[in-house]
């Protein structure tokens, strides 16, 4: 179980560029469900992201996962409880490291690593059982650098390291974004077949109504560095496109209201 | 052709700096400039225990160690102080210059007379071949020579094989990663702080080792030998992948020995020719410069065609 309590983070605090990307996120998330996360540019989605993987040390508040409280915890340490999927393809893997080398790394997410050989034979079957799934002959390429395949590739391989070890946490951000349409659509299949076929826990940030609307079964929408709607069990089930691309412009339609009404009482007070 | 053999063993002892100059340049994207203390550290530290008696064979192994030390001195002000890179390594540099002194006490140890890994070598060698002088093709060369041009090369390969090995371990692997990409290794659990640590010890440390076994070999050690050590260091390298072709592990390691050997060839010849010795700097300065600026101007010329003829 996820739990965040309070969390706050500011970015350049003090200066003319200060941004308050969090303000108060409280959520708990229960073990085994997939939550989706949608809300405008800017609204803190991949900040919250970021806090509960350790980018950055929150500015208040506390981040539980799995019975640690791991607020403290430096980022490489939390990768023992969480994998991870980035929005850009090329963040998750080693360029000029190959295919078996970036999955041997990922086989030890959060354990030792020590003076024994990173690739052995049984680790390169399990390896090439993982891949083969995937239906894009990388089976067969396994000391190719992983640096000169596709974005689309690399995404799904990424995807396949960071659910490897059954994660205690999930964390994909917009990881489908970068890519094209239909590599974007074999990416978002393959996170669904292995959250489900795993149970894992998933976070997983949208800028789909689609998707948001079909996949998972929590949704939460952000706004301003806050939560601003939680739908789960039959509510979420229930939600369409249409109504959460209403809830955007009603969202819009609001700050349109506090800015041109900010701009008045400035006019008239100024 | 002692000229040519000179210059063959000097090429593989230095293809030890250029290996750690490989591994913090390539490995790590990391300019470390330590390199110019960490050279002069190894030999100071080497030379002073063989004139106080101790084993050249554990005095070498010391000077190894002390460039552990000063790579991680690095790493440490670096990676967990946050001080730019660049300058942590010139911090440690300078600061080893004092210390490198106080060590040697003075600005130059000879080890001419002293018992070293050179003798023992050229002893070892004495005692296969029987004789001080022997003909190889036609030529007369001292078994001394002869010896260290098969040591040097066996101690290479040695170290070669010990770092692939190392580079495809787990912590090897994922000390490539760091370089390739902190953000991965951080997201799959690793602390790619200490991994930067690590390498750059490492590096220093098999740099202080060729500058143990270079002060050895040329039978002083020098407060001044490490000035423009780590151009020559590149050189290597660029030479390297030139010969190679790929940044591939084994081969970079490969490529970096072979560019090393070829460099110390080319600087042979060419003083040989008549080149100042004093110009050498000067010349490897801008060989590295045009190697490292090539790639960028062979991708320009064609877009620059192409803009001409869109305009
Ligand atoms: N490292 C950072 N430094 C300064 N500002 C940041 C940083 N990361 C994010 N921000 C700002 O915080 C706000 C929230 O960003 P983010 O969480 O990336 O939004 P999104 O919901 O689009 O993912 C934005 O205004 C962004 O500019
Ligand atoms: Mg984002």
């Amino acid at each position: 179980m996820l739990e965040l309590e309070d969390v706050r983070k500011t970015f350049n605090e003090g200066t003319a560029h200060e941004v308050r990307a969090l303000q108060g996120v409280s959520v708990k998330i229960e073990e085994n469900s997939f939550t989706i996360i949608i809300g405008t540019n800017g609204s803190g989605k991949s900040t919250l992201l970021s806090a509960i993987a350790g980018a950055f040390p929150v500015d208040h508040g506390r981040v539980r996962l799995a019975g640690h409280d791991i607020t403290r915890w430096p980022e490489f340490r939390r990768a023992s409880l969480i994998g991870r999927v980035f929005q850009n393809p090329f963040s998750g893997t080693a360029p000029n490291l190959t295919i078996a080398e970036n999955f041997a790394l990922a086989a030890r997410r959060g354990g030792r690593r020590g003076l024994g050989l990173a690739i052995t034979s049984k680790l390169r079957c399990q390896m090439r059982d993982l891949v083969r799934e995937l239906n894009m002959g990388l089976e067969d390429r396994l000391d190719t650098p992983i640096g000169t395949l596709s974005g689309g590739q690399r995404q799904a391989l990424t995807l396949l390291m960071a659910s490897w070890q059954r994660p205690q946490l999930l964390l994909l951000d917009e990881h489908t974004a970068a890519l094209d349409p239909k590599s974007a659509e074999q990416v978002v299949a393959l996170s669904e077949k292995v959250i489900a076929r795993d149970r894992l826990t998933a976070l997983m940030v949208t800028h789909s109504m689609q998707q948001a609307a079909r996949l998972g079964d929590r949704l939460l929408m952000m706004h301003r560095g806050k939560v601003l709607l939680d739908l789960r069990g039959i509510q979420k089930k229930r939600v369409r496109a249409e109504e959460l691309l209403d809830r955007f412009e009603e969202v819009r339609r609001a700050d349109l209201l506090d800015e041109s009404a900010a701009e008045m009482l400035a006019r008239s007070y100024v | 052709m002692s000229l040519l053999i000179g210059a063959l063993t000097i090429g593989f002892i230095l293809s030890l700096l250029a290996l750690g100059v490989y591994i913090s340049f390539r490995i790590f994207d990391f300019a470390d400039i330590t390199t110019e203390g960490s050279i002069t550290l190894g030999a100071a530290v080497t030379a002073m225990l063989v004139v106080n008696g101790w084993n050249p064979l554990a005095a070498t192994a010391m000077g190894f160690a002390a460039g552990l030390l000063a790579g991680s001195v690095t790493g440490v002000v670096a990676m967990r102080f946050g001080v730019n890179r660049l300058l942590s390594g010139i911090l440690t540099m300078t600061a080893l210059y004092s210390v490198n002194l106080r060590i040697m006490g003075r600005s130059n140890i000879p080890l001419l007379n002293e018992y070293t890994v050179v003798t023992m070598a050229e002893k070892a060698g004495q005692r296969v071949f029987g004789t001080a002088e022997m003909s190889l093709l036609g030529w007369e060369v001292s078994v001394r020579d002869l010896s260290l041009l098969i040591v040097a090369p066996l101690l290479v390969a040695v170290v070669s094989v010990l770092l692939f090995a190392f580079f495809r371990t787990n912590l090897g692997t994922a000390m490539r990663a760091t370089g390739d990409n902190a953000q991965m290794i951080r997201a799959l659990g690793g602390d790619d702080r200490r991994m930067v640590i690590l390498g750059l010890a490492l590096a220093n440390g098999l740099i202080a080792l060729s500058g143990a076994l270079l002060a050895q070999y040329q039978g002083f050690a020098d407060v001044q030998m490490g000035i423009g050590m780590v151009v020559w260091g590149l050189a290597s390298v660029i030479i390297g992948e030139a010969l190679v072709g790929t940044r591939q592990l084994g081969f970079a390691i490969t490529g970096a020995v072979m560019g090393s050997v070829l460099f110390r060839l080319l600087v042979a010849v060419a003083l040989r020719w008549g080149l100042n010795p004093n110009d050498l700097k000067l010349i490897t300065a801008a060989f590295v410069f045009i190697a490292l600026i090539l790639p960028k101007l062979l991708r320009s010329v064609p877009g620059r065609q192409r803009r001409v003829a869109s305009a």
